[in-house]
């Protein structure tokens, strides 16, 4: 598969986790949208997305990424992606992205975000 | 860029004819990145570029007709990787007609769409495209510090 991608939810820290893997590209984007809008809103108040095994994103799966934020904010949600590889990185950098996500390098770090919110 | 821009010492690396579907990109991209083994980032990068411009030739510039063929050329010379994308569809120019994306939006206000084109025009050097009577000519630049080896 060239894209997948699992739910996590930790109790604890009362947050669900979306984990990516592999290529977000147009030929899968589409049906993740479709599923993390509806993960959003069933569980959506408290959500991180999981990159540190997304090797690839194109600007469909920026897309998505943009639909999620402005939907997690729209429902006074909270949204934190964390583990971005280095060009995935670039990438929400040269779009603008990094200044109006929240993104951090580990999930510890994520979760703090998600506490200061 | 300076006046006479020379290649020198370029490779071939890839050569392919695409069909036009849009999953036809992701079998290129798993060729690139064999072509490019060394260098990951450029091979992230001319696959970035190589997907957004080739979903905007099926898409716009082929209506979605499947039946047609997309050539992608890709070479490296000591100074620069180029990437020639060659279709059979009617002019249009892709970096002419997209609008820039206003990065300083907030997240309320950035609209959806217009990112393709600028992460192109951003993550290489130069671009340009030119209708040469057969179809469109897209030619990608990418200054590299050192070249992959030879395959």
């Amino acid at each position: 598969m060239s894209f997948t991608y699992a739910l996590d939810h930790l109790e604890p820290n009362r947050a669900h986790i979306v984990r990516l893997s592999g290529r977000l590209d147009s030929t899968t984007s589409l049906a993740f949208e479709k599923s993390l809008l509806e993960l959003l809103a069933n569980t959506g108040a408290r959500l991180l997305l999981d990159l540190t095994q997304l090797d690839y994103i194109s600007s469909a799966g920026l897309r998505v990424v943009l639909v999620a934020a402005k939907r997690s904010k729209q429902a006074q949600g909270h949204l934190v992606l964390f583990g971005l590889q280095p060009m995935v990185r670039e990438v929400f950098e040269i779009s603008g992205f990094l200044k109006i996500l929240r993104t951090t390098s580990s999930l510890e770090q994520a979760l703090a975000t998600l506490d200061q919110a | 860029m300076g006046c006479a821009l020379i290649l020198k010492n370029k490779k071939l690396l890839l050569d392919v004819c695409l069909p036009s579907r849009i999953e036809a990109i992701t079998e290129l991209s798993l060729k690139v990145q064999e072509a490019l083994s060394s260098r990951p980032d450029l091979a992230f990068s001319a696959n970035l570029c190589l997907d957004e411009l080739i979903t905007n030739t099926i898409n716009y510039g082929l209506k979605g007709d499947t039946d047609r063929f997309i050539r992608v050329r890709l070479s490296i010379s000591d100074n620069w990787l180029e990437i020639i994308i060659k279709d059979d569809a009617p002019a249009f120019d892709p970096f002419c007609d997209a609008p820039a994306p206003d990065l300083d939006a907030e997240l309320e206000d950035r609209p959806i769409g217009g990112l393709g084109v600028h992460l192109v025009k951003t993550m290489m050097d130069d671009v340009r495209a030119y209708f040469d009577g057969s179809g469109n000519l897209i030619a990608l630049l990418k200054a590299v510090n050192d070249p992959a080896p030879a395959p």
